[in-house]
């Protein structure tokens, strides 16, 4: 079963790194995401996987085999290594029908015309687009064509399958659908995906697994949650979760195993992590995920409203506490006037340290204000 | 009750009137439907009529009715007379559709090999290649045609003059090789192969190169990519650069003149002109009116493969990143075939032209031979030359090229102006009928091949109330306005294109009035557009001859019909030395343009 194994892998275009010694291994049937922002080695990485591009040095090994080994010289092309690729731009052939598009690598697996047929209806019926068969491309809309494209990658039934930001060019509610219906296609194909996108909610609810980079090299690769919640880096922490983290400046008083007297936003706290904590510097950043900050009467923290944002579902509040800007998130729409004082308390075990120096993760626990 | 009905109805008609003319871009596409109805239909209609009407000369002689009286001898004598009718239409015609399809082909199977290498391979020294290949392409089409006999003429065909590959090989070609067809084919195809490789080196560029990598994940192999993907989607853009170079092959004149008429091979276009000059305008003119046929067919032909449903539609994606197929051990040999044949067809012309204007006797190139009389003799050296004086000497030559510059910056300055203004209202009215029905008027004088544009003015300067413009400085630069108009306005309106109507309107907010509006914003944001707008026709006049050369009132009066003269009066050191003038010129010119817009023939296909 197709586990896929990065070592050591090396990209440079003249002197741009586009990827630093990536090490990374895709277990069978995962759902892996490979996160960041445009620029960050993503699409490069994902091509290199599947023989598009040409690492500058490394290994590269699907399924055990070896398909790229600069120390061997080994370099299969990518109709040897039994993967599909789903492209941003869907790149289905406009000369040729919706039925010629999907059947067209079926023809050179050198199926014979029945079993074709019977493969393309049944991806047809799978993607329900039936009804476009005999039409050229141009001549559907972009989540037609987006469907197609899915079909034609499926229809030789890959093992592997690599989508290249495949939703990007979806309108916001066609990638919702779509989203589901990628992520119901995972399980029915029982393959194993490997997904490029910047969209970090997406990465967030497909993947079983998520590999965050950025200019190159590897940030955190673990699942979504533990990405979320125990974010390796302040890169990480900002990059997923939307409202970003608030990172609150604070000065280390005092350090004890697992526990750390702070001083911040004017007041004294002490923050308890779930295991000693080792190489923190005198400056740290707190990092509180919106939802742990609720407004609440009685909160030790006091603070003015700057703007609210009510959305239906919630409500994101923006509050100045002297000099740091705060962001909560409040369930349900609650609207308050500019200016108005409120209190709030940082709450839960998910508060995250970070030293500001290395800007690592140094410890995840709780947070106690006087 | 009565009386106010009238004025309710008048009134709006006022308002839309004056709303109509209140806008500058109507006032333009009124201007110029009118201008160019006149200009193209009414020529056509002269011309039509001329098919069924007595010339003075032959015509009369052989009627003996009165000049200008109604007759359907012409169609008679030119497709009953079965002789007469094979020898003066139906071959022309078949040597000119095989010409034409001939180097149609050639011309895309060398630009389309070359564009592939350039686009979709590793192949060594691109730059050079694209750079290199391009450049016959700027010099006229004649050029070749001449570089072409200069190498391969020898003692048993034609003439009999010695050529450089006799003189310096021993090799004597057969004649087929030197004269009619085939190197028609080869020079037309040559020419325009720099054409096609501009074309579908720019779709193939500009194409996904997902759509590729698609199919080779999908298990398909290179060949099978380049048959089922990649020449299905470049198809309608070759099929479209078949038609512009079999229109254009079809249309030629000078090079079939070149190469021809020492076996007496004509096409219509040489044909048209033997029969106008015969004596037989009538039947010159119904072959005018079958060329123009022919070529408004071929452009609708061309319509139609552009605008189906399958056609290509450039998607940009990620093609930044496109994966070159790797020619490993064939890329020296590759590069070096390119480079050698490259090089021989931009260089080689240039050496040619410079060695055979100064060699007094053809075929023999020791330097004992040489002279620089052609150039810079003076009346001593008449006796030897056969001519009183160099070409740099003569004050004739002096005055054809006064004549041909002059005439190139005036029909540059019309055409330029009158392209961007057309643009310009062109764009701004976009969808109504009137800027649709200028757009394509502009448009018109394209089907039209040179020879037969030429005859059309031929007929109205002729005709007994334009007199007074037969033979005049003004005739020629009317004609070539028109003539060369097309590209002027389809290069305008798609620089007009480019400026949201926004960026004019935020202006008008102002209260900018028109004109500051064009002279401070349109201009200045489509600056190199405009001025290679205001460039290309000079190059188009500089190297035209086909259209002059029934128009001009003596051959001498220009230095391209001069040329003619020269090589038709065997005076070939003279030719070859106003030949090298002109490219030299062109080049200057081209060189310039580049300066002043950065833009260059190949520019972002080569590497």
């Amino acid at each position: 079963m197709p586990q896929i194994i990065l070592e050591h892998v090396n990209k440079r275009f003249d002197k741009f790194v586009a990827v630093d010694d990536l090490n990374l291994v895709i277990e069978d049937r995962g759902f892996v995401t490979l996160l960041g922002p445009s620029g960050c080695g993503k699409t490069t990485t994902l091509r290199m996987i599947a023989g598009l591009e040409t690492p500058t040095s490394g290994r590269i090994l699907i399924d055990g085999v070896p398909v790229y080994d600069s120390e061997k010289g080994i370099n299969l092309p990518p109709n040897k290594r039994d993967i599909g690729f789903l492209f941003q731009n869907y790149a289905l052939w406009p000369h040729m029908t919706v039925y010629q598009n999907i059947a067209f690598g079926l023809e050179m697996l050198k199926w014979d015309k029945k079993k074709i047929e019977a493969r393309v209806d049944e991806m047809l019926k799978l993607l329900k687009i039936e009804q476009f068969v005999k039409r050229y491309p141009a001549e559907l809309s972009g989540g037609q064509q987006q469907r197609v494209a899915i079909a034609r990658t499926l229809a030789p039934s890959p093992r592997v399958l690599f989508m290249d930001e495949p939703l990007s060019n979806l309108d916001a509610k066609l990638r919702g659908e779509m989203r589901t219906e990628l992520k119901r296609l995972h399980t029915d194909t029982n393959s194993t995906f490997v997904y490029v996108t910047h969209d970090q909610l997406e990465a967030m609810t497909l993947s079983t697994q998520v590999c965050l980079m950025e200019t190159g090299v590897l940030q955190q690769y673990a699942p979504p949650l533990e990405i979320y919640n125990k974010p390796a880096n302040i890169f990480v922490a900002s990059f997923v979760g939307n409202p970003t983290m608030n990172f609150i400046p604070a000065k280390v008083k005092k350090i004890d195993r697992a526990t750390v007297d702070l001083e911040m936003l004017g007041k004294t706290a002490q923050f308890v992590s779930s295991a000693n904590i080792i190489r923190l510097g005198e400056d740290a950043l707190v990092g509180v995920r919106p939802e742990f900050l609720p407004i609440r009467e009685g909160g030790k923290l006091s603070a003015s409203i700057y703007s609210t944002l009510p959305a239906g579902m919630e409500t994101t509040v923006k509050a100045s506490c002297g000099d740091t800007m705060l962001t909560s998130v409040v369930f349900g729409s609650v609207d308050y006037a500019v200016d108005a004082q409120v209190n709030m308390d940082v709450v839960g075990s998910s508060i995250v340290l970070f030293d500001k120096k290395t800007n690592r993760n140094v410890g995840v626990g709780t947070l106690t204000i006087d | 009750m009565t009386s106010i009905q009238p004025d309710l109805r008048r009134e709006p008609l006022r308002y839309r009137l004056k709303a109509f003319f209140s806008k500058p871009a109507n006032l333009i596409l009124l201007a110029f439907l009118i201008a160019l109805t006149v200009l193209s239909l009414f020529p056509m209609i002269t011309m039509l009529t001329n098919m069924f009407t007595v010339h003075a000369g032959t015509e009369k002689k052989m009627l003996r009715i009165s000049v200008g009286s109604w007759t359907m001898n012409h169609f008679q004598m030119l497709f009953a007379d079965r002789e007469w009718s094979q020898a003066n239409f139906w071959t022309p015609l078949l040597n000119s559709l095989i010409v034409a399809s001939g180097s149609g082909l050639l011309g895309i199977l060398i630009g389309g090999t070359v564009a592939w290498f350039i686009t979709r391979s590793d192949l060594k020294c691109k730059k050079f290649i694209s750079a290199v290949f391009v450049f016959p392409y700027m010099m006229p089409a004649w050029t070749l045609a001449l570089f072409w006999t200069n190498m391969f003429q020898n003692s048993k065909v034609g003439g009999g003059v010695v050529g450089m590959m006799e003189s310096l090989f021993g090799l004597c070609m057969p004649e087929w090789f030197v004269f009619g067809l085939f190197p028609m084919i080869m020079v037309i195809g040559l020419h325009y192969s720099p054409f096609a490789y501009l074309l579908i080196g720019g779709i193939l560029k500009n194409m996904d190169a997902t759509l590729e990598e698609s199919a080779t994940i999908l298990k398909a192999s290179r060949f099978t990519i380049i048959r089922r993907v990649t020449i299905p989607i470049v198809m309608p853009a070759i099929l479209s650069t078949f038609l512009l170079i079999f229109s254009s092959g079809f249309a030629s004149y000078t090079v079939p003149v070149f190469l021809g008429s020492a076996t007496r091979t004509f096409t219509l276009s040489t044909k048209m002109r033997a029969l106008i000059q015969a004596g037989y305008e009538g039947q010159g003119y119904i072959i005018a009116f079958v060329s123009i046929l022919l070529g408004t067919l071929i452009l609708g032909v061309n319509q139609y493969f552009t605008g189906k449903r399958k056609s290509f539609t450039t998607v940009t994606g990620k093609s930044g990143q496109v994966s070159l197929v790797k020619l490993r051990g064939a890329n020296g040999v590759i590069s070096a075939v390119l480079i050698l044949l490259t090089l021989f067809f931009a260089i080689m012309p240039l050496v040619s032209f410079a060695l055979e204007s100064v060699i007094k006797q053809p075929g023999n190139y020791s330097f004992s031979n040489m002279t620089l009389d052609f150039w810079i003799g003076t009346e001593a050296s008449a006796y030897e030359t056969g001519m009183p004086d160099g070409i740099l000497m003569n004050s004739t030559m002096w005055m054809g090229l006064f004549r041909q510059v002059g005439l190139a910056l005036a029909v540059a300055m019309i055409v330029g102006t009158c392209g961007m203004l057309i643009g310009y209202a062109c764009v701004r009215r976009r969808g109504s009928w009137l800027s649709q029905i200028v757009e394509n008027l502009a448009f018109f004088p394209y089907l039209m091949p040179a020879m037969a544009f030429g005859t059309i003015y031929l007929a109205v300067a002729t005709s007994a109330s334009f007199k007074w413009m037969y033979g005049s400085f003004f005739l020629l630069g009317l004609v070539a306005s028109v003539k060369f108009l097309p590209f002027a306005s389809r290069s305008g309106v798609n620089s007009m294109m480019q400026i949201a109507p926004e960026i004019e309107e935020a202006a008008t907010i102002f209260g900018v009035p028109w004109v500051a509006r064009m002279r401070r914003i349109l201009f200045p944001i489509q600056k190199s557009a405009i001025i290679s707008g205001y460039l290309l026709p000079v190059i188009n006049v500089m190297r035209e001859v086909a259209l002059f050369t029934l128009l001009v009132p003596y051959p001498r009066y220009l230095l391209t019909t001069m040329l003619f003269s020269f090589n038709e009066t065997g005076y070939a050191q003279y030719g070859s030395a106003v030949t090298l003038l002109i490219i030299l010129i062109i080049i200057a010119i081209n060189t310039l343009v580049n300066k002043l817009t950065g833009a260059s023939f190949d520019k972002g296909i080569g590497g």
